[in-house]
């Protein structure tokens, strides 16, 4: 009975909708995740950024390959899709330094589930990318 | 559009608890009373006081009363300077706008006129500050929060237009702000001379720690969270936020609000915003309840046309791909 019980209390918590966090400051702040690359073999891709009033900063990839963001630019010409364009310093399998490169659109700027895509250079490689704040 | 519609509940809502429309109150009163929203009928009665001598912030006992927030949906039509008047560019777009007849320009009015970052120069923005401002003006502030019956942060829980009370309790050095609207919320308010704790954790109406500057109480909040506006019309404001309030009651029937905002994650300087709230001699407070029946958020939409509380659109999602057919 004890095992019933706790078969239901865990597909009850999976059942349960993901909490959706509001966040109105900073419309950069935050976690994001999604991928870039060929979608027939994506790379995951996790951007952490904060904002301390004075510039943004962040990692991609948190963890041993991480990658560290230099610098954040803004484009605010067209008030419903922010240009943004990110510059990171990451590494490779080698331990060189490996530039990397995101350029893109911020939307949804209002909602809960913004969205950053645009396109990702990182190293010699170039392709597509888009990630939604968790 | 959704967020207009819960704009205009609620000015309907203050407007039955004053019989005064709230357009009327909206542009032109001054910062401090005498006129617009603070003028009471008859005379003033003196500033009623506790027993220790300090000013009665709330009922007198054996009365009834409630204090009626005003509906002040664009707090940067309510700046004020050094002196607590208005500054002067507000008064003349004001009649500037009252001159073309529109009555709403420069931002300040309800539902329209909403020019943006542009059309209030005086307030000190950032460039993501007025960018968002900008973005809130042409949705009509279709994301507001508290649309979403989410608290108001900051200021705005004295501009939300449901009554409130203030209950001083001396003896357990505190006092309590209860809020009929604003999600029915409370605010505690240490008055032990207590400091901030070092590590706070961000709420929606932060941490206050008040105290008697003569008539005056003044309190000071910190430990805001970024899930709030600043007000109706959109202004953002970060976890950087801090608050100093200031409460002044000139006669039993009038309270005198002024909140100093300091914000660098999304304001260049501080600023300061002012009006006085009416007391409601016959009133005492109703419930209401905003989650309740809330059909706003079924309908509402994001850019994409993505239900804003439904199934999570995917990373690159194409606009108008509407899992619910609403597009």
């Amino acid at each position: 009975m004890r095992r019933v019980m706790s078969v239901v209390a865990i597909v009850c918590a999976l059942a349960m909708p993901a909490s959706i966090q509001a966040q109105f400051g900073h419309p950069l702040k935050g976690q994001w995740s999604g991928e870039w690359g060929p979608k027939e073999k994506p790379n995951r891709l996790l951007l952490n950024f904060e904002w301390d009033g004075k510039e943004i900063t962040g990692v991609i990839n948190p963890g041993a390959n991480a990658a560290t963001v230099k610098s954040v630019v803004f484009d605010y010409s067209n008030p419903s899709s922010w240009g943004v364009k990110i510059t990171a310093e990451g590494k490779d399998a080698a331990g060189k330094p490996v530039a990397i490169t995101a350029e893109g659109k911020l939307e949804n700027l209002g909602a809960y589930m913004k969205h950053l895509h645009g396109t990702w250079t990182q190293g010699g490689q170039k392709g597509e990318f888009a990630v939604t704040r968790n | 559009m959704g967020a207009a519609a819960v704009g205009v509940f609620l000015g309907a809502a203050w407007m039955a608890q004053t019989g005064q429309p709230v357009a009327a109150q909206e542009g032109g009163a001054p910062a401090q009373g005498g006129r617009g929203r603070g003028r009471q009928a008859g005379p003033a009665e003196p500033t009623p006081r506790l027993a220790d001598g300090s000013v009665n912030f709330g009922r007198v006992p054996g009365e009834k009363g409630t204090w009626n927030v005003p509906y002040i949906t664009n707090m940067a039509m309510r700046v004020v300077g050094t002196d607590g008047q208005l500054l002067p560019e507000i008064q003349q777009s004001q009649q500037a706008a009252r001159a073309g007849g529109a009555g709403r320009a420069g931002g300040g009015g309800r539902g329209g006129g909403r020019g943006g970052s542009k059309s209030e120069p005086w307030m000190p923005w950032m460039p993501w500050s007025a960018a968002m401002y900008d973005y809130n003006s042409i949705n009509e502030s279709k994301y507001d929060p508290e649309g979403y019956c989410l608290p108001p942060g900051g200021p705005r829980m004295m501009a939300t237009p449901y009554q409130m009370e203030i209950l001083q309790i001396p003896d357990h050095k505190r006092i309590v702000m209860i809020f009929e609207g604003a999600t029915h919320v409370w605010r505690e308010i240490y008055m032990d001379g207590r400091k901030f704790p070092e590590d706070l954790n961000p709420t929606y109406l932060g941490y206050s720690i008040g105290r008697y500057e003569g008539d005056a109480l003044v309190v000071e909040n910190k430990g805001f969270n970024e899930n709030s506006w600043f007000d109706y019309f959109g202004h953002p404001h970060t976890d950087q936020m801090s608050v100093v309030e200031r409460w002044t009651r000139p006669n039993k029937q009038t309270l005198h609000y002024q909140a100093t905002v300091t914000d660098p994650g999304a304001y260049t300087r501080p600023f300061s915003v002012a009006w006085d709230i009416p007391w409601n001699a016959a009133a005492e407070l109703p419930e209401y309840i905003c989650q309740e029946n809330n059909r706003y958020l079924n309908r509402l939409e994001d850019d994409f046309g993505q239900p804003i509380f439904g199934p999570r659109p995917q990373p690159g999602a194409k606009p108008g791909a509407s899992p619910r057919g609403t597009k």
